[in-house]
């Protein structure tokens, strides 16, 4: 018997020692493959540091920083969507690590900041976003590559797309993002609702639309670089290609504000700004792009890797995150109601309206089956709010408003269940006017 | 059994039902009065059923709880479509199939859902191997995988022991003569099995089929992986880990899936209450079986190929995966290699410890709460001891994510004493949830145990000088030992295999046990290879553990029946 | 080792809201071997578990050697029992069964050696040291048990229905065997059973339990001679009761009319009560019986009969008489040759006054 109290004592101990010093607890929704290379090579070079990983996605990253207490906070914040930091920023939850910072990282990418202007967070990888599509599914339905956004609207890419949600995706809010302000507000949800409607399945994760694409699941979907590129070299038959409307936007890392830690935290940021650091993105199976010029990581680069510099400079997108950043809440919560939610209905209104055009093939160009299936698309594929009322301050606070706030949350509540019913009644509506002008 | 003592409440006796009932209290109790408590309370601390409001006017969570009914009920189905025709051939008929089915019934059991998910997909997704084949020879393909659909068929096929072996046990026990009355009276056939024989198996197949509906219901590793989330348990996984703690709707989710468990529980054991139809009497035979003509042969082995294929499907698929090196929109991977095994054995031995140590450590507590449950009811006359068997067989219709909810919200901000951490930091909290969900497991096994032990063993321990605790340690303990070890291997694989509760409480991947970090492994494409060579590992381990169970059950019975009272010198 | 006594005073005890012992006072002598005998449901095991400490009492006290024990707990009570079902650990050897009390004592390895090799030798089975209990027979299983008990020395040993497990031969075996032992070690020894052969033809004293009430206590002779009451005269060996009124009574003769029957002139051998109706209480073997024409001889009285059944049962056979409306049984000693008396056959009664008690109806 004592020797069992013993042993669970020993144990207890040990459970308890990761949170003495001598760790870095790094939250990231980055996969293993590259938390696993940058702990191994972090960890060398610093012997006597542990590295600690806490993967959750960038929503629930944030909510787990602001619900630990001070002090026991993990010291690194690592993800790819700005706007995470920006909200965590405001919220005081970041410190800024200047000490950290490389003064070879360009001060922008494009016209895009790399580092935040207050200090708070710096950039650590450049990522750009764009189509992924498996090129055997591709071949198997006679459906032809595609290279711009517009491309994945044709209907013969019904029920091929796999989409997820900017609320479960930090990447995800950023191509709605790039794509709302390419081609601005209303235009821009009209592709969002179009693509949606090609969609077979809103997936939980970000990973769930790469995923898909490559085992073959669906034909092509919006993803971020290096999902593409990472599947494309382990060999799974896909291909990734950076339309003309993209963001070339970094990846950052911060220092949490309460953590741990901090002076060891500072070290692994230091070390991800690093050559060494930055020479892991290049690897194969993790293919991202390093915030530091390619010059000054000459003979590392792989043949044919991406420049991010000359995508930016290709890319017709000013990308703004301040914008972004104030209706964070209300693009995610529009596209959930109207779009996630909803998809059933708004794939079957898409059927239809594609139907109807198809049978009636020149008939649909005039006279009233053309006004029938003008009506149908515009119920289909138009924002519930104008770009007006999205940037109305109200409505905007009411949605950065938090939980605590029962009678902003409320309002929350009503507006997300009216765009929901709106968003199903017009998607229903169209779908029977589509079948009206199809039975003319 | 009492004895003389100098006290009302022998106080060993009573140290050890108070410290059974902390445990409880600490965390099954208090974690889930917590979550009803948050369900019904302001911020201000008052009353209110805003919050329920809240939940059923929003269309999301309508559907949610729709979706998760509606699954429920047809996986159950489904379950019941499979396992009945199987049960009924078992017992009816003179069949060499028999141990096939008996395999049957076990092998879905060893495959968490989650992971055979993965490979479902690949075999019966859009674009998996069935569907291409499907498509190439005749032109259309079925929706198995769709949506709901996914969960449904994964679910069913995960399941369908329950009713299974439910059933096949009810079947059994009924006595010939009720059928050869019916026999008497004119009834044959189909209309004998309707009218006669599967009314008086109804208790048994309630009992499954309850059984079934409730696991489904509170599965969050499954519609996670298919990436389904509308339904009750992922919502209240994201609205807890995006909207954070104070979410008010995770808790009003985790209130209606407790309810409904509850309700499929007692509705199960009313049923079954006051109708045992077990009418075999000493002497009496079960259903006369009968042979198989040809016809019913074809349809029978026919049927049973069938549904081992299915059964097989999502064993076959994550052992493919595990040997793939590229499977993509194709019947069959492109080729094979062991490199997955590799990396898993290079890289994760970690979590393999973490599985061995938390779930180790939580069967352990559970054997120690059981045999001392056990021992409370059985042989001492302790007041209101039955609330203890009864708290502790709560904890099965408490599903995982409430449980998880509950001791992170109980928990919150607590340091462990004499160390920095926080107690939701650290593996203490997931150990102790997989030990209080596994309790009823190991309890029932234990109290099995113990009601194999005649009372008479322990007094003439007694009589011979050995005091309560003595005794227990060399007589009772050593004579349970068979169903304690029994009880701790049930406990042990069924936490290793648990992904709800370890969702929602593990915070860094170093603390990731197997489950979990198959999950971890199935998030990027690098990653499926490893993610299946570590489910194939979990498989095996939890295949063999079964085994032994049954072994230990097998001889411990054999061991301790009664001293033989035969008549010769 | 002390001889010593048990002593009963006044024991009530209820289960629930029934009472199974009602005021039971039996007083075992030291070194006595003591029978209680009783149908089920007498309550005769619930007080030997009492004795041994498994229940508790709620009047009453119990005296070992003098002391009060009613408040002490089976381990302290120094008691031996065996157990009906013998209550052989499977999980343990014969030897380590029979050292468990050793054990418990804290007793030396060498010590506890020599007594359990010296106990199995008492019980012959020295040679089974090894074995594991289901790998023995039921009365190897007995001896196991005793030699269990006996072991450690008790003051006491109490035995519950120790051979009712057995077959009829082995328990004839197995119950000298008992007795032997007891007389050689002295322990004062309880043992209940249900079978009044066991009880007479083992116990120094017996007490007949009934309904949690002691009937009576005493020898065996003195219980099957001298029964109190009807119960104890049925329970301990057969009785034919012939119940009448009295209708003349004097010192030497008393008349009986037992309706049915006729009037029996009976000599009075002894006492009688002083009742009005009285049962005429008389064995089986005391009874008589001869071919109706046939001259009874004059020390019995004769009463005619038919033979209803007959049961042979190799000593004797055993008549069932109709006697008018009453039944009587009869034992007749069988010697090769005798042919039995035919179902049907009129015979006639010889009852032997002598042998006659005289109990109140």
């Amino acid at each position: 018997m004592p020797t069992i109290r013993t042993a669970v004592a020993a144990a207890l101990v040990a459970a308890c020692t990761p949170a003495l010093a001598g760790t870095v607890t790094v939250i990231t929704s980055f996969p293993k493959d590259l938390t696993q290379a940058y702990k191994a090579a972090f960890e060398k070079a610093n012997p006597g540091i542990t590295l600690e990983i806490l993967n959750k996605n960038t929503v629930s990253g944030i909510a787990y920083v602001r619900e630990t207490p001070e002090g026991q906070r993990p010291e690194v914040f690592w993800a790819s969507a700005p706007d995470a930091f920006e909200v965590l920023g405001r919220e005081k939850l970041l410190a800024a690590a200047p000490q950290a910072a490389n003064p070879n990282v360009p001060a922008k990418i494009g016209d895009y900041p790399v580092n935040d202007p207050n200090g708070l967070y710096m950039g650590q990888a450049l990522a750009g976003y764009g189509i992924m599509y498996n090129t055997r599914y591709l071949k198997a339905n006679k459906l032809t590559p595609p290279a711009e956004w517009k491309d994945l609207l044709a209907p013969q890419w019904f029920g091929h797309l796999g989409m997820t949600s900017p609320s479960r995706s930090g990447t995800m809010h950023l191509t709605v993002e790039t794509i709302l302000q390419g081609e601005g507000w209303d235009e821009g949800w009209r592709t969002l609702l179009r693509m949606s409607g090609n969609a077979s399945q809103m997936t939980e994760r970000s990973f769930g639309v790469p995923d898909g694409v490559n085992n073959g699941q669906f034909g092509a979907g919006p993803v971020i670089d290096f999902f593409g590129l990472s599947s494309k070299y382990s060999n799974f038959p896909v291909e990734f290609v950076y339309p003309t409307e993209t963001a070339v936007v970094p990846a950052n890392i911060a220092l949490i504000a309460g953590a741990k830690n901090p002076e060891e935290g500072k070290k692994f940021i230091a070390f991800a700004l690093s050559p060494a650091g930055q020479e892991l993105l290049l690897e194969p199976k993790i293919s991202r792009l390093p915030v530091l010029p390619y010059k000054d990581l000459a003979g590392k680069i792989p043949p044919g890797y991406p420049d991010p510099a000359e995508i930016a400079a290709r890319s017709k997108v000013r990308f703004d995150a301040d914008l972004s950043q104030t209706r964070y809440y209300v693009v995610q919560a529009l596209f959930d109601q109207t779009i996630t939610f909803r998809l059933g209905e708004l794939q079957a209104a898409t059927k239809a309206i594609y139907d109807a055009e198809r049978k009636l093939g020149e008939k649909a160009k005039s006279g009233q089956a053309a006004e029938l299936l003008e009506q149908a698309r515009k119920l289909a594929w138009s924002p519930l709010i104008d770009a007006k009322a999205a940037a109305d301050p109200e409505l905007l606070k009411a949605f950065s408003g938090g939980k605590k706030d029962a009678s902003a949350s409320q309002r929350v509540s009503q507006l997300e269940g009216q765009w929901s019913s709106k968003a199903k009644a017009n998607y229903e509506q169209a779908a029977k006017l589509a079948h009206q002008a199809a039975a003319l | 059994m009492t004895f003389a003592s100098d006290s009302r409440l022998p106080a060993g006796p009573l140290l050890a039902a108070l410290l059974v009932l902390a445990f409880l209290a600490l965390f099954l109790i208090v974690p889930v009065g917590t979550v009803f408590y948050s369900a019904f309370v302001n911020d201000d601390g008052s009353f209110t059923l805003g919050h329920f409001g809240a939940f059923f006017a929003q269309p999301l969570m309508q559907e949610a709880f729709f979706n998760s009914l509606y699954v429920a009920g047809w996986s159950a189905l489904l379950a019941s479509l499979l396992a009945v025709p199987l049960a009924y051939f078992t017992v009816r008929f003179e069949f060499r199939g028999a141990l096939l089915i008996q395999t049957l019934g076990v092998l879905p059991l060893i495959m968490p859902p989650f992971v055979g998910a993965v490979a479902m997909q690949l075999i019966f997704g859009r674009s998996g191997t069935v569907n291409l084949l499907l498509d190439d020879w005749f032109g259309f393909t079925l929706p198995f995988m769709e949506g709901l659909n996914g969960v449904i068929f994964v679910e069913a096929l995960h399941y369908f022991p329950f009713i299974l072996m439910n059933l096949t046990v009810a079947l059994r026990n009924i006595d010939g003569a009720m059928e050869e009355a019916a026999f008497n009276l004119g009834s044959r056939g189909f209309r004998l099995f309707r009218r006669v024989i599967f009314p008086l198996a109804l208790p048994g197949y309630v009992a499954g089929a309850s059984l079934v509906f409730v696991k489904v219901f509170d599965d969050l590793g499954t519609p996670l992986v298919l990436g389904t989330t509308n339904m009750l348990a992922p919502q209240a996984y994201l609205r807890i880990t995006r909207v954070g703690l104070e979410d008010p709707l995770g808790y009003v989710i985790s209130v209606i899936m407790v309810g409904f468990s509850i309700l499929a529980l007692w509705l199960s054991a009313r049923v079954l209450q006051g109708k045992d139809y077990s009418t075999l009497q000493k002497g009496g035979n079960s259903i006369r079986r009968r042979r198989l003509g040809p016809g019913e042969s074809v349809l029978a082995y026919g049927w049973i190929a069938l549904v081992l294929l299915l059964v097989l499907s999502p064993h076959l698929g994550v052992l493919l995966l595990s040997l793939a090196t590229v499977w993509s929109y194709a019947p069959l991977p492109d080729g094979y290699t062991l490199a997955h095994f590799e990396a898993v054995f290079s890289e994760s031995h970690g979590m393999i410890t973490n599985t061995l140590l938390y779930c180790g450590l939580a069967a352990g507590v559970d054997v120690v709460l059981g045999t001392a449950i056990a021992y409370l009811m059985l042989r001492t006359r302790l007041p209101g001891r039955q609330w203890l068997d009864f708290l502790a067989s709560a904890a099965l219709a408490i599903p995982g994510i409430v449980l998880a909810i509950g001791l992170l919200r109980t928990f919150r901000g607590v340091e462990i004493p004499l160390t920095g951490t926080l107690v939701t930091s650290s593996w203490l909290l997931i150990m102790i949830a997989y030990a209080v969900r596994r309790l009823p497991y190991a309890l029932r096994s234990c109290v099995a145990a113990l009601q194999q032990i005649h009372v008479s063993l322990e007094e003439a321990a007694q009589s011979l000088g050995a005091g309560r605790l003595r005794t227990i340690r060399r007589v009772v303990v050593p004579l349970m030992a068979g169903g304690m070890l029994a009880g701790f291997v049930t406990s042990f694989i069924t936490a290793a295999v648990e992904l709800s509760a370890t969702i929602m409480l593990v915070t860094r991947d170093s603390q990731a046990p197997m489950s979990y970090g198959i999950y971890l492994y199935m998030q990027s494409a690098a990653g499926r290879g490893p993610g299946a060579a570590l489910g194939v590992l979990a498989v095996i381990a939890v295949g063999v553990g079964t085994y032994i169970s049954h072994l230990l059950v097998e001889r411990a019975s054999v061991r301790t029946r009664p001293a033989r009272n035969e008549e010769s010198a | 080792m002390k001889k010593v006594s048990v002593e009963c005073r006044n024991i009530r005890l209820s289960y629930g809201g029934t009472e199974v012992l009602k005021d039971v006072s039996i007083h075992v002598e030291p070194g006595e071997f003591f029978a209680l005998l009783g149908p089920s449901g007498s309550g005769k095991s619930t007080l030997l578990r009492l004795i041994a400490g498994f229940n508790r009492q709620s009047h009453g006290q119990l005296l070992i050697d003098g002391k009060d024990v009613g408040n002490m707990p089976p381990w302290r009570r120094n008691i031996g029992m065996v157990f009906q079902n013998y209550a052989l650990w499977p999980h343990m050897t014969v030897w380590d069964n029979v050292a468990f009390g050793l054990v418990e004592r804290r007793m030396g390895r060498a010590e506890i050696r020599d007594k359990v090799q010296a106990a199995l030798d008492l019980v012959g089975l020295s040679q089974y040291a090894k074995r594991r209990p289901n790998q023995l027979s039921g009365g190897q299983q007995q001896r196991v048990a005793l030699a269990r008990t006996i072991v450690i020395e008790p003051q006491v040993l109490l035995l519950d229905e120790p051979l009712s497990n057995l077959d009829k031969k082995l328990r004839v075996q197995m119950r000298q065997d008992l007795l032997a032992l007891q007389r050689r070690l002295g322990i004062t020894t309880i043992f209940v059973t249900h079978d009044q052969e066991e009880a007479m033809t083992t116990a120094d004293r017996m007490a007949v339990l009934d309904h949690g009430v002691v009937q009576q206590v005493g020898t065996p002779a003195t219980l099957f001679d001298f029964p109190v009451n009807r119960f104890v005269a049925n329970f301990v060996g057969t009785m034919n009761v012939l119940e009448g009124t009295v209708r003349e009574r004097s010192s030497s003769s008393l008349v009986l009319a037992v309706p049915g029957v006729g009037d029996l002139q009976l000599p009075l051998a002894g006492e009688a009560p002083q009742a009005d109706r009285i049962a005429a209480s008389f064995r089986p073997h005391t009874v008589q019986i001869e071919m109706a024409d046939g001259l009874g001889d004059a020390r019995y009285v004769w009463l005619p009969g038919v033979v209803e059944a007959s049961e042979f049962l190799g000593e004797f056979t055993r008549y069932q008489v109709q006697v008018g409306d009453q039944r009587i049984t009869a034992d007749q000693p069988h010697l090769a040759g005798l042919s039995p008396f035919p179902v049907g056959a009129p015979v006639s009664i010889g009852l032997e006054p002598s042998q006659i008690r005289l109990l109140a109806a």
